[in-house]
């Protein structure tokens, strides 16, 4: 599927690990996804596994320094299939596996967050882990099979 | 990200929000939902013009809920969307905030 550096790759953007350069990347994904026909729907879907991942990488993986490099690669592999690769040189984590932390319920429990894991797992219609040697490589796939044509709604 | 606030019968505050609760929508929101959740204790979380809400613009939200909640008020969350609810669903974060799409039923949670 992915991951295995023998897709083709379309496009690239380099970011910064800062909070304010990931604000970069909703504009980058309409773009593809004016230029690849890519619905509406899938769009909610990558921006939400991206920031995920993204701001995962930037406020845990490299503990908010904000001069270390994120690569995000998109590859069109085939009709209706769309790959993201995030590639990071922070420490060994893999989301893939990574047990997820219970919804926020009940009401009157502490924890804020910590859903990003679930709402990566749940968006996303492929995961890919591959440790590089210096860092992590993430592979994330969308499909357009399930998508409603009509509404370009997903079930 | 715009947020604007209506004052409607019966002590409710509508709390209006346009656009992404991504990143950067989240931390434009933030103090002003946090101030809310100091100052109203029946609110109405309009979602009907939030287009996209990541897991930092659902900390927005979870917060003041809590906030509120522990004043002894109550707030729910008025017609999101279909993706965004199923990122509130997914997250369990509707079994803190009650979605409705019925704003009379909505209205009435807050009473």
């Amino acid at each position: 599927m992915t991951g295995n550096g023998k897709e083709t790759i379309e496009e690239r953007l380099d970011l910064q690990s800062q909070l304010s350069d990931l604000a970069r990347v909703p504009d980058w994904i309409e773009r593809l996804a004016s230029q690849y026909s890519i619905p509406s729907s899938l769009q909610f879907s990558i921006k939400l596994c991206l920031e995920e991942v993204l701001s995962n990488i930037v406020r845990h993986g490299y503990s908010s320094e904000a001069d270390q490099s994120i690569i995000i690669k998109f590859g069109n592999p085939r009709e209706n299939y769309f790959v993201f690769i995030v590639e990071d040189h922070a420490p060994a984590f893999n989301p893939v596996n990574s047990p997820e932390l219970p919804p926020l319920c009940p009401p009157d429990a502490g924890r804020v967050g910590g859903q990003g894991i679930r709402l990566l797992r749940r968006f996303a219609d492929a995961l890919e882990y591959e440790p590089m040697p210096t860092g992590n490589r993430l592979s994330i796939g969308f499909s357009t099979a399930q998508v409603d044509v009509e509404s370009g709604n997903r079930p | 990200m715009p947020i604007a606030m209506e004052e409607l019968e019966g002590g409710v505050t509508r709390v209006i929000l346009d656009g992404r609760l991504d990143i950067e929508g989240a931390a434009a929101v933030d103090m002003r939902m946090n101030v809310i959740a100091g100052t109203k204790k029946a609110v109405l979380l309009d979602m009907q013009n939030v287009s996209f809400l990541g897991s930092m613009g659902l900390r927005a939200l979870v917060a003041p809920a809590r906030a509120i909640k522990g004043r002894g008020g109550k707030m729910v969350i008025f017609g999101p969307i279909e993706l965004v609810e199923k990122v509130l669903k997914t997250s369990g974060v509707d079994a803190m905030i009650p979605i409705h799409h019925d704003l009379q039923n909505a209205l009435a949670a807050l009473q």
